[in-house]
């Protein structure tokens, strides 16, 4: 019933053949699996393993287990983590499902989630703070900013992929920050985990500027206890990255990265047009797929295998490239080339210490790598306009003509974006393209919310849903946007705030691996004060209170008297009084001078 | 007889052109319940449906950001029709809300009580309306059909207080105070109106009575029925909700610390915006201090209007209060009718006019250009509410000076109609 990516269902097979080796006490592994995806792009995904043993892992004896990090998940007695740093949009209506099922990438900036022991709630809070702020040393991210607003604890959208033995209570703690831009200071220390360090091994390609230049590119770092059912114990550390890069923009020469247009003769044009002239011209399509080479999109070779790996003696094909076996692909002398029995994949055994380098000319061959369709497609906006209040819209499209879809929805919403949960509504559009409004709860097996508080926490919204064959639904609900206080603003108040991706986490079946969709990242404008007149304002109500005050004041304390008897009153008032005592001086002045003379 | 036919006449046309607003225009109640003008966190109509869904799922609407209402709201509402199916019923049940205040208003109107009591009788009695004028004025106020299409929650809080003052006028002191308690529950505001409701509700006792009371026993013994009532609403809301200390934050916690600073018609969003942390709460402290600081003064200068302190009083809680909105203004302007004796002794009458009707037809439009447009910012509807308040509390100070003039009238009968001074 569900259909699995192929790519996905390799990768998945590569980890169950791995797993006899997953309990030998401690060991490396690393491999490197390139695709061409269609429209030019280029799928490279590194995956980098190692074991420890449970026992090396407590006593503090790290061999491939990083040191920095397996100190700082014992501190804050963290027993499974799961930290993302994605960047870009995975383009699913043409390249189809997501690597690893979706299940090792994140929202769009830093996604950390992990399983921290703890007797109760507030100490695993205080746990969870510790973990976030040595991450942000490590990783050289801002995850010091997952504070209390940006943490929810998801009930049913994670499960933990490790077993846990001897814990008293395991909490779940997620937090994202959706705004973080992630780039090569995050590269460095993600690279400084391998036991190899980026020195040799396929760890060698990662260039900062290819990396980040790419059209969707996901870091994670997976870390979960595995154990035997008798008890062995093994701490597994997996850490990968994914990107998919357009083969064109990559090719680019770092001397030269601005794309010109072609010279005029260079240009294929669609001579069949009625309109082709001499200066107008239809580019043709082209027939072949694009060359390219290792050395071309990464700028530079792979660098020997790292000594580190199969250290236990099993022999694993570092590099695969999945293309028809029909394909032309040149390697550097002195590697080998496995080619597998599907037909579509090909690996490549590297000889130590020498660079590596594979190059696939244009051609034209018309086999297809078989492919799947995801799932499920699903779509995040925001609607409405105005900063005062807004709409969300949520699509979710079912390509199965045959197999409903089970699925729970996860959203974090940041307390200054305020959902109105009752006016959730469902739209359900079938294949003729009629939408047709049904009750939410039809669809909507089961929900989790827990509402935001102003500046405490954010909100939590957890949906079970189900999408039937063959249709598309819209999930939408209302919101407001909150006003803040003008030092809760960020520097560049008018470009919004970064509101997370949801999660979809799909339910298919118990027993095979989790597949999890993100959408993107939303943008939230909020409306804004004008931050130049804290003093204007404050000056101004302030004048106004005072002038209200004021006049009710003197009204009730002063007395009401004719205008008549207020001429009279003045002469007696204090004024009056010392105006006629200056009159007297002056006049007995007057008369002292006259007596002189 | 022919009196009630005319009140039979107003109300009726009042609930037709109520109801014949919601039927031409059915998107009329959505849109008024979104203006920030009308709505506001305390009052918003939709932020009770939030809480009202919540509720009748079993989580509790005051764990959250959205709901700030008292919570015997929830089952009173939980009775009406689902609003999306059918809001007929709910609309009309706001129209019967509006139209039972309009009567207090009559009742309050008819009792004589503004202008002649125990220690006070105006001057000018020959100009006065009567009941039904009174209650034509507030019943087709813009503003008081505005909040009634919205379904603001302020509604009930007005009810609260005009039968508290129908009650104390027609010598039912024990009413007033249940009433007043009920007002001051769903709002709090309204406590600050019992020293001059319990006065009003003395001067009557000793005026149509003959047992003399001390009058400290007499102020002990119904600040006792107001505590009495609160607790005892406090007591059914803690049966509602289960957690008392989750709803007292939610609700009073958030009247009196002002945490959500949405626009509205007031003075205290865009100063706690603009204000700077460290002295937010001494600031906060100092306009609730400002705002109870009337109470004292309006009723020890005015003590022998108690009515009139209450209807001033009214006045400076839609300019101060934290959360205001054009429902509050709407019954400051019901009871400024009362003292239509009063009008001719006013000196800026027009400046106040004015500047409200500048105000309340700016509004929108500079909340339009700042929020939607993008062609203003927040400084312009800020001007205007500065605006709206400085024009509101123009018509204040100025109804209490005419109120001072009228008393030094009936002071002095030989010099009446000379020109008055304050020195």
């Amino acid at each position: 019933m569900t259909t699995f990516g192929f790519l996905s269902l390799l990768l998945a097979l590569a980890v169950t053949l791995w797993s006899p080796n997953a309990f030998a006490s401690s060991d490396y592994h690393e491999q490197l699996f390139l695709q061409p995806l269609p429209q030019s792009s280029l799928l490279a995904s590194f995956n980098f393993r190692s074991n420890t043993s449970q026992q090396a892992f407590d006593n503090q004896h790290f061999r491939y287990f990083p040191r920095a990090l397996g100190q700082i998940l014992q501190h804050a007695h963290t027993k499974e983590l799961h930290l993302r740093f994605t960047t870009g949009r995975w383009d699913a209506e043409s390249w189809g499902p997501r690597p690893w099922g979706g299940s090792k990438e994140g929202g769009t900036g830093v996604e950390l989630w992990a399983w921290i022991d703890a007797p109760d709630d507030d100490e695993a809070f205080g746990k969870w703070i510790a973990l976030t702020q040595s991450l942000s040393g490590l990783f050289c991210a801002s995850l010091n900013f997952v504070d209390s607003t940006r943490t929810t604890r998801p009930v049913v959208s994670f499960e933990p992929t490790g077993d846990h033995q001897d814990v008293d209570e395991l909490h779940l703690l997620h937090g994202t920050l959706p705004g973080e831009v992630v780039c090569t200071e995050n590269l460095t220390p993600f690279l400084k985990l391998l036991p190899c360090k980026g020195k040799a091994g396929i760890s060698t390609l990662f260039d900062g500027h290819k990396l980040f230049d790419a059209a969707w590119q996901s870091m994670s770092v997976d870390m979960r206890p595995i154990c035997t059912s008798d008890g062995d114990c093994i701490v597994q550390i997996e850490q990968t990255i994914d990107m998919v890069l357009d083969v064109e923009r990559s090719k680019r020469p770092r001397s030269n990265p601005i794309p010109r247009p072609l010279a005029n003769e260079l240009l294929a044009c669609d001579t069949s047009k009625p309109y082709n002239s001499e200066d107008t011209c239809f580019p043709l399509e082209k027939g072949a797929d694009a060359a390219w080479s290792i050395s071309e999109v990464f700028g530079r070779t792979l660098t020997g295998v790292c000594p580190l790996t199969g250290s236990d003696g099993s022999q694993e094909h570092s590099v695969c490239l999945r293309v028809p076996h029909e394909k032309q692909v040149f390697i550097t002398e002195g590697s080998t080339e496995i080619k597998k029995e599907d037909g579509f994949t090909r690996c490549f055994d590297l000889a130590p210490a020498q660079p590596f380098d594979l190059s696939i000319p244009e051609q034209t061959i018309d086999i297809p790598v078989p492919g799947e369709e995801p799932i499920l497609y699903a779509e995040r906006t925001i609607v409405g306009h105005g900063q005062e209040r807004g709409g969300m819209r949520i699509i979710f499209g079912n390509p199965s003509n045959t197999t409903a879809v089970d699925f729970i929805l996860f959203e974090s919403l940041p307390w200054f974006l305020r959902p109105y949960i009752h006016t959730l509504q469902a739209t359900i559009t079938g294949r003729d393209g009629i939408p047709t409004d049904i009750a939410a709860s039809d669809l909507v097996t089961s929900t989790f919310y827990r509402p935001a508080i102003d500046r405490e926490r954010g909100t939590q919204l957890e949906i079970a849903l189900s999408v039937p064959a063959a249709s598309t639904v819209t999930l939408t609900y209302d919101f407001e946007k909150a006003i803040l206080r003008y030092t809760e603003y960020p520097p560049d108040a008018n470009r919004g705030f970064n509101v997370a991706p949801a999660v979809i986490r799909i339910l298919n079946g118990e027993n095979s691996a989790p597949v999890y969709i993100r959408s993107t990242s939303l943008l939230l404008p909020l409306p804004t004060p004008d931050f130049s007149m804290p003093y204007n304002v404050i000056i101004l109500t302030s004048t106004v209170i005072a002038l209200a005050f004021g006049t009710v004041f003197n009204i009730l304390v002063r007395r009401v008297v004719s205008v008549d008897e207020a001429a009279a009153l003045g002469a007696q008032s204090l004024k009056g009084r010392l105006l006629g005592k200056l009159v007297a001086i002056r006049d007995r002045f007057r008369s002292k001078t006259t007596k002189v003379e | 007889m022919a009196v009630d036919r005319r009140m039979i006449g107003v109300f009726g046309v009042a609930f037709v052109l109520r109801l014949l607003l919601i039927c031409l225009f059915p998107s009329l109640p959505d849109l008024l319940t979104g203006r920030v003008e009308v709505s506001t966190p305390v009052n918003s109509f939709k932020r009770l449906q939030e809480g009202l869904y919540l509720y009748t799922r079993n989580v509790s609407p005051y764990d959250g950001g959205v709901f700030h209402q008292a919570p015997l709201l929830l089952p009173l509402f939980s009775l009406l029709p689902d609003i999306h199916s059918n809001p007929v019923p709910t609309a009309i049940f706001y129209f019967i809300v509006d139209l039972v205040n309009a009567y207090a208003l009559v009742t309050i109107s008819e009792s004589g009580q503004s202008i002649q009591s125990r220690l006070h009788s105006a001057v000018r009695k020959h100009i006065q309306w009567d009941g039904v004028s009174v209650a034509a004025w507030f019943l087709f106020n813009p503003f008081t059909i505005a909040t009634c299409l919205a379904r603001s929650t302020s509604v009930f809080t007005t009810s609260g207080i005009l039968f508290a003052v129908s009650n104390a006028v027609g010598g039912n002191s024990v009413n007033a105070m249940l009433a007043l308690g009920f007002a001051s529950y769903l709002s709090l505001y309204p406590a600050l109106l019992f020293i001059p409701l319990v006065l009003v509700c003395y001067d009557r006792h000793l005026q149509y009575s003959n047992k003399s009371s001390k009058a400290v026993g007499y102020v002990l013994q119904h600040a006792a029925i107001l505590a009495a009532s609160v607790v005892g609403l406090l007591a059914l809301s803690y049966l509602i909700t289960g957690n008392f200390w989750e709803f007292i934050s939610a609700t009073y916690g958030f009247h009196l610390l002002v945490p959500d600073l949405t626009p509205n018609v007031g003075l205290w969003w865009y100063f706690f915006i603009e204000m700077f942390d460290s002295f937010r709460e001494f600031f906060i402290g100092v306009f609730w201090l400002h705002l109870a600081s009337y109470v004292g003064g309006l009723t020890a200068r005015l003590r022998r209007q108690p009515l009139f302190v209450i209807a001033s009083l009214l006045g400076v809680f839609a300019i101060f209060k934290p959360y205001p909105s054009i429902s509050d203004a709407s019954l400051y302007f019901a009871m400024l009718p009362l003292y239509r004796h009063l009008f001719p002794l006013m000196r800026y009458t027009f400046f106040a006019v004015s500047a409200i009707l500048y105000s309340s037809l700016l509004g929108p439009a500079f909340y339009h250009l700042w929020i939607y447009a993008g062609s203003g910012n927040a400084n312009f509807f800020y001007a205007i509410t500065l605006v709206w308040s400085l024009g509101l509390s123009i018509l204040l100070a100025d109804s209490i000076f005419s109120a001072l003039h009228d008393e030094w009238e009936q002071d002095h009968p030989d010099e009446q109609g000379v020109e008055v001074k304050q020195v």
